[in-house]
């Protein structure tokens, strides 16, 4: 088991992963939707930066950075495609992305 | 002292996330995240990860949520364009039903985990300057893959932006 002092920040991550997972799956306003995909991410980076700390390794930092990373890159694509779709259909209803798997819906 | 100061940044960090699931405006919630984001910095600063506190502060709230807030401005929603939610409560106690069984899953794997070595970090462990050693030496294929992402992103950003039709 791993001490105490750091088992806290564990709980802190799993609490906020579960309420980003709760936000995915009851909300529809497809803001709510990507903030909670973002929250997710940083509760991930809260369990590398503490396992970094409880393997005394920065290696776990370093991917915690590279998954900010990956989170600004998913920015720019996600705030790109709900411009283009609230421009269309006039509504945040994540119901209307179903459109992107039809052909002739748009 | 970090006793209190960690209850407090715990306390902000989950209280703003229950926010941002709750707010029925979308910059209630993206507000309300720029404090859990905050907040995990100052986690982050607690684990003595220097870097990645400034990082997550310029980068997370200081780009990305301000980003998304600006995109939420700009599209000027109005009430009537908002999802109506009608079963919103429900489906979160059935999610929250639902996920106790994995997260009593996850708290059995981390008393599973292994202890570590009980001396303390060294001095500059989580500065700039050994992370970029690190960095440079052992990750530089998966940082320079990191930079093609963000350019496929960034051309993926400009298509999607065009005023033609896709």
């Amino acid at each position: 088991m791993i001490e105490g002092s750091l088992f806290p920040y564990f709980v802190v991550a799993m609490i906020l992963l579960s309420i980003g997972l709760l936000g995915v799956i009851s909300r529809k306003n497809i803001f709510v939707i990507y903030m909670s995909i973002e929250l997710m991410l940083s509760a991930i980076n809260l369990i590398f930066v503490t396992l970094s700390n409880h393997y005394h390794s920065m290696s776990s930092q370093i991917i915690a950075m590279m998954v900010i990373a990956v989170a600004a890159a998913e920015a720019a694509v996600f705030l790109s495609l709900i411009v283009v779709l609230y421009k269309r259909r006039k509504s945040l209803d994540s119901d209307i992305f179903v459109a992107l798997s039809q052909k002739e819906s748009l | 002292m970090l006793d209190i100061v960690f209850f407090l940044l715990a306390f902000f960090a989950i209280a703003g996330a229950i926010g941002m699931i709750l707010f029925h405006q979308p910059v209630h919630s993206a507000l309300s995240l720029i404090l859990t984001i905050i907040a995990l910095a100052g986690l982050f600063a607690l684990l003595s990860a220097s870097f990645l506190f400034m990082v997550q502060i310029i980068v997370y709230a200081g780009a990305i949520i301000t980003l998304l807030i600006f995109i939420i401005m700009f599209l000027n929603v109005k009430e009537s364009n908002l999802p109506k939610e009608p079963h919103k409560y429900p489906a979160m106690v059935v999610g929250f039903v639902c996920l106790i069984p994995f997260n009593i899953l996850v708290l059995r794997a981390f008393y599973k985990m292994p202890s570590s070595q009980n001396i303390p970090l060294e001095t500059d462990f989580g500065s700039i300057k050994t992370l970029g050693w690190e960095l440079f030496n052992q990750w530089l294929l998966p940082f320079e893959l990191i930079s093609i992402l963000l350019l496929v992103a960034l051309i993926g950003a400009v298509v999607f932006g065009r005023k033609d039709e896709v």
